[in-house]
This record gives structure tokens, C-alpha cells and sequence, in this order.
């Protein structure tokens, strides 16, 4: 019973993402792949723009700034 | 500072899109209190990993007292690494990524902080019970089942939440980090559930429970980890090039072959074992077939960073995350290989297999952690971090601390099996032989940890805000010139700013 119990939630766990699939295609997801490639990025974080470095090593300025 | 969005999927189902800003702000205490938490266990995690290396190689180290027996110091630290570390700073990445995906703001805040404090309660607790000699004995589900019980609804209320995010959120495209992460909080629910079900329930002994508990351990880290681990990398490592990655065609195949995949791939931890042999083939070919969606998060992870590796010395983000993402395509390559009964024959309870579960669970998950925190906390805080030197201490003891602990075990453990295959060679003589190579795991063990305590310094100012104020959201105030040569726009603001 237990082996079987597994399996079943072996199953549902594949069945999931085989119903997934089918969700993400009928809804237009797969597709477009240009597009959503770029999705992640925006006026303030736009493509061509580095958002991340190291912290300068000079003296801190923890004021709030004016 | 306004962040009007300009997509046309902006208009979708007619509401805005929130400012990014807003996005933060929604996150701020409730992520700042799962991932202080995180930090906190990663430090009691690695003393009690110190303790249980030492122990291996020098066993009358803290002999006397029975809750310090490696039996217990040692499922104490798996436990509270993956589910207070890991599992902690997962959830906080996986809603701060979700957030940002769907554009809106983190719902249920009262009720997502409260739930951290009801898991660090959880984790304690079961700690506790294993140090005082009431684990289980199921390698990764040792806290006892009052415990595991307790554990799983949060995981359930992540699903929900998670799902209502998406259902409600502010761009019609869902982004390939987003389909890992929304795989990641139905899946593991499901297993874990089942899992602990299977393994409690009295009626479950033997070679049942033997079954369930390798399909569960794989699957924490293919269905748990992995998924947060490499939306990460999807997200991160574009993000901060600010060039899309180098596939968006082959990102969609890898989520969907591992969906399909990887669930299946556990029982190849049981082969030799007493259980029918067609549950562990289905194990090896599941294994294999994750070369299909391993290959194209490679290609796309690294050829996304060709033509920009020198970026690696400017962003702790980018230098933490490719780490992980290359640690990704190895740990996943060398793990299918191994599922193959011909290598499984020399590895198989050896050193190698500890190098290897270690190469996924730190090297991979535990530096693209690291790496999304880098990002996402000086964003939370609105300061920048307080010392460059901290992050440099902090990546390198932990690179070179992992590279040492796996070149040591992976060696030793091929030669630990292939001496253990050979008939003529006693079996005390061969656990004496591993003594130096277990000696590289302590060594390797110290070095993460001053790592370890490097970043938890960073993260405490990080919290207490004794950084340098941002100008923005996402832009560093002593990097405007980096920024400038790169966008018109910043250009501008340097100029204005100066």
C-alpha cells in the first residue's frame, strides 16, 4: 500500500507539470520568447545597465541624504 | 524615482503596475526578519559541522558529552542547514523574486512574519529533540513527527500565497524564474506532506521507509532548492549584466524537462538496496534524463556571461551567482553519472557522495543564496553594504572552503570505494587511510565558517543601516561612474549629482 502511495504521488507530482504545460501553452506563455526575455527589465532597471557592485572602501556616510 | 512601467503588459487585467520602490518597501520587515533568521542558523549550523568534522577524525573531541555524539551533532547541523538556512533564505528570495515578477506588493504581511517566528519555534525545537537524543534517523527528516508534522503547514501556506501573487499580479508574461519558483512552492508541499506520512506512520518500516526517504532527500534539493536556486540565477545574472540571458527558447525547455524529470530520479540512492529493480532503473533513467534540462540552464547561465566575466569583479551578486550556476552544471552532470550502477559500484558509501551533496546544497544553492541576498538586501534597506573588504573575506573563504572540502572527499571517496571493493584490504585499515582526507573537511569547514561569520557581520550593519545611503533603488552612490559610462541616462545624473 505504501509503494503504491508513492507512486501515486510520484505520478501526481509529473501530472502536475504535464497539466502546467498544457495551461502555459493554451495561455499564450510559451511563445514570444524575445519578449520575455526582456520582461524583467524597465525604465529605471533598463537593458545596457549594470545593477550591481562592490561597496565603495571609503569612509561611510550613514546620513540620510538631503 | 518614480517607476512607471512602460510594457503593454502593464494594462493587464487593467490594473497598474506598483512602483518597484513600493515593492520593497512591502517586503522590507518581513524578508529582513526570515533572512536574519536564516544567517543566524547558518552560524549554528557550522559550528555543529566543525564539531561533527572534528569528531570523525579526532573521536574523543567533546566525547564525554552524549548530546555532542556525532549521531546527534551531525543530523542537528543537516537539519538546521536546510531547514533553517537554506529553507529560511529561500523563502525570503522566492517571495521578494515573486514580488518583483508580478509587479505588485507583498500581500499577508502580518501573516508571512508571524510564520517566521512559528518556523524558527520549529526548527529549535526539532534541534533540540535530536541533540537530546530524539531524532529519527531518517537522514533529512530527523526532526521527530511532531515536529515534521508542525513543519508542513507553512509550507502549504506558501503554495497558497504564492499562487494568489501570480493569479493577482501585474503583467500578463510570467518569467521562466517565476514558473521555478511557483513549481517549487507546489511541489515540495506535496512531497513533503507525503513524505512525512509515508516515513511517520507506523506502518511504514523497512524497505518502504528506506524508498520514501531517498525519494524525499533527492527531491528536497531537485524540487525545494534547485528551483529557488536557479530562478535566482535567471533572474541575477541578467539582471545585473542588463543584457536578457542567451536563450529564452532553451530556459522554457530546461523548466519543463525538470518538472517532468526530476521527481523521479531518487532511487538511485538505493542501488544494491533489497527493492524491486525496476523502481531503481526508473531512478537512473530519471537521473539521466536531467542531462536535457541541466544542459540548457548551462548553455544559457554561461553563455550569457561570455563577453562579460570582468563584471565578476565588480558585482558580489554576479561573483556569487555564477559561482553557483557553475557549480549547477557540475554537481548535476556528476550526479547523473553517478546514478549509473557501474560508477555507484566504487562511489557508493564513500566520502564521494558527502562531496557531492555538499557541491549542490552549498556550492550551488548556498552561493546563489548568497549572491540574491546581496542584491536584495541593500534594496530592502536602502543602504548600500558596509564593507567591500567583508565581502571579499566572505567569497573567497567560502570558494576556496568548498573547493577544498570537495576536491579532499571526492578523491578520498573514489579511493575509500575502491579499496572498500577490494576483499584483501581490512576495513579499519581503510578508515584509517581516510583520516587525512577528513582532515581536509575540517579545514575546509573553518574556512566557510570565518566566511560565514564575515557575511553575518555584513548582514547585522545591514540591518542595523550603518551603510551608506543609496541615491535610488537600484543604483550604488559610489559607482555612478560605472553606471554612467554605461547608460545616457545615468550619465545625466552623475552629472547633476556631481
Amino acid at each position: 500500500m505504501y509503494v503504491a502511495m508513492m507512486v501515486s504521488v510520484v505520478a501526481a507530482l509529473g501530472l502536475s507539470a504535464v497539466f502546467g504545460l498544457s495551461w502555459a501553452v493554451s495561455n499564450g506563455q510559451i511563445g514570444r520568447f524575445d519578449a520575455g526575455a526582456r520582461s524583467i527589465f524597465d525604465d529605471e532597471e533598463s537593458e545596457g545597465m549594470v545593477t550591481d557592485t562592490f561597496p565603495s572602501s571609503g569612509a561611510v556616510d550613514s546620513r540620510e541624504p538631503t | 524615482m518614480s517607476s512607471v512601467e512602460t510594457s503593454p503588459d502593464d494594462s493587464y487585467r487593467g490594473k497598474a503596475a506598483h512602483p518597484r520602490e513600493a515593492i520593497d518597501a512591502s517586503c522590507r520587515g518581513v524578508l529582513l526578519l526570515w533572512y536574519g533568521s536564516a544567517v543566524a542558523w547558518l552560524i549554528f549550523g557550522s559550528v555543529l559541522a566543525i564539531v561533527a568534522s572534528i569528531k570523525l577524525h579526532t573521536p574523543s573531541f567533546l566525547a564525554e558529552q552524549e548530546w555532542l555524539t556525532f549521531g546527534r551533532v551531525r543530523p542537528a547541523h543537516l537539519n538546521t542547514m536546510i531547514y533553517g538556512w537554506a529553507s529560511m533564505s529561500g523563502v525570503a528570495t522566492l517571495l521578494w523574486l515573486t514580488a518583483r515578477l508580478c509587479k505588485r506588493v507583498l500581500p499577508w504581511r502580518t501573516a508571512v512574519g508571524s510564520m517566521a517566528f512559528y518556523w524558527n519555534f520549529w526548527v529549535a525545537a526539532g534541534t533540540v529533540a535530536i541533540l537530546a537524543g530524539h531524532g529519527t534517523s531518517v537522514e533529512w527528516l530527523e526532526f521527530p513527527w511532531w515536529v515534521a508534522f508542525a513543519m508542513g503547514f507553512p509550507f502549504l501556506v506558501l503554495s497558497v500565497l504564492t499562487v494568489y501573487m501570480l493569479s493577482d499580479r501585474r503583467v500578463e508574461h510570467i518569467y521562466v524564474s517565476q514558473w521555478y519558483l511557483l513549481g517549487a512552492t507546489l511541489w515540495f508541499p506535496l512531497l513533503y506532506v507525503a513524505a512525512a506520512l509515508l516515513i511517520q506512520l507506523p506502518g511504514a518500516t523497512g524497505v518502504v521507509k528506506a524508498s520514501a526517504n531517498w525519494w524525499f532527500a533527492h527531491n528536497v534539493l531537485g524540487l525545494w532548492l534547485t528551483p529557488i536556486g536557479v530562478a535566482s540565477a535567471y533572474y541575477f545574472i541578467p539582471k545585473v549584466l542588463g543584457r536578457p540571458i542567451h536563450s529564452y527558447y532553451l530556459s522554457i525547455l530546461g523548466f519543463w524537462t525538470l518538472a517532468i524529470f526530476y521527481n523521479w530520479a531518487g532511487t538511485h540512492h538505493l542501488i544494491g538496496g533489497p527493492i524491486p529493480a525496476w523502481l531503481i532503473t526508473v531512478g537512473i533513467v530519471g537521473s539521466m534524463m536531467m542531462f536535457v534540462p541541466v544542459t540548457t540552464v548551462a548553455i544559457n547561465h554561461h553563455l550569457t556571461m561570455v563577453g562579460h566575466f570582468k563584471r565578476l569583479v565588480d558585482s558580489p551578486t554576479l561573483r556569487f551567482t555564477v559561482f553557483g550556476a557553475m557549480s549547477y552544471t557540475l554537481v548535476s552532470y556528476q550526479g547523473s553519472l553517478q546514478s549509473l550502477r557501474y560508477i555507484n559500484e566504487t562511489t557508493h558509501f564513500t566520502h564521494y557522495t558527502i562531496a557531492h551533496a555538499h557541491l549542490g546544497v552549498y556550492s550551488f544553492y548556498t552561493m546563489t543564496a548568497f549572491g540574491a541576498m546581496y542584491y536584495i538586501l541593500p534594496r530592502l534597506v536602502k543602504r548600500e553594504w558596509v564593507s567591500a573588504r567583508l565581502i571579499r573575506i566572505h567569497f573567497w573563504c567560502t570558494a576556496v572552503g568548498m573547493l577544498v572540502y570537495w576536491v579532499g572527499l571526492t578523491w578520498g571517496g573514489v579511493l575509500q570505494g575502491r579499496w572498500m571493493n577490494n576483499p584483501d584490504i581490512p576495513f579499519l585499515e581503510i578508515v584509517q587511510r581516510m583520516v587525512p582526507y577528513l582532515w581536509s573537511r575540517s579545514v575546509a569547514g573553518v574556512l566557510m565558517t570565518i566566511g560565514h561569520i564575515a557575511f553575518a557581520v555584513s548582514v547585522w550593519f545591514m540591518i542595523r543601516r550603518k551603510g551608506e545611503w543609496l541615491v535610488g533603488p537600484t543604483l550604488f552612490t559610489s559607482d555612478r561612474k560605472l553606471f554612467a559610462s554605461l547608460d545616457p541616462d545615468a550619465k545625466l545624473a552623475s552629472e547633476a549629482a556631481e
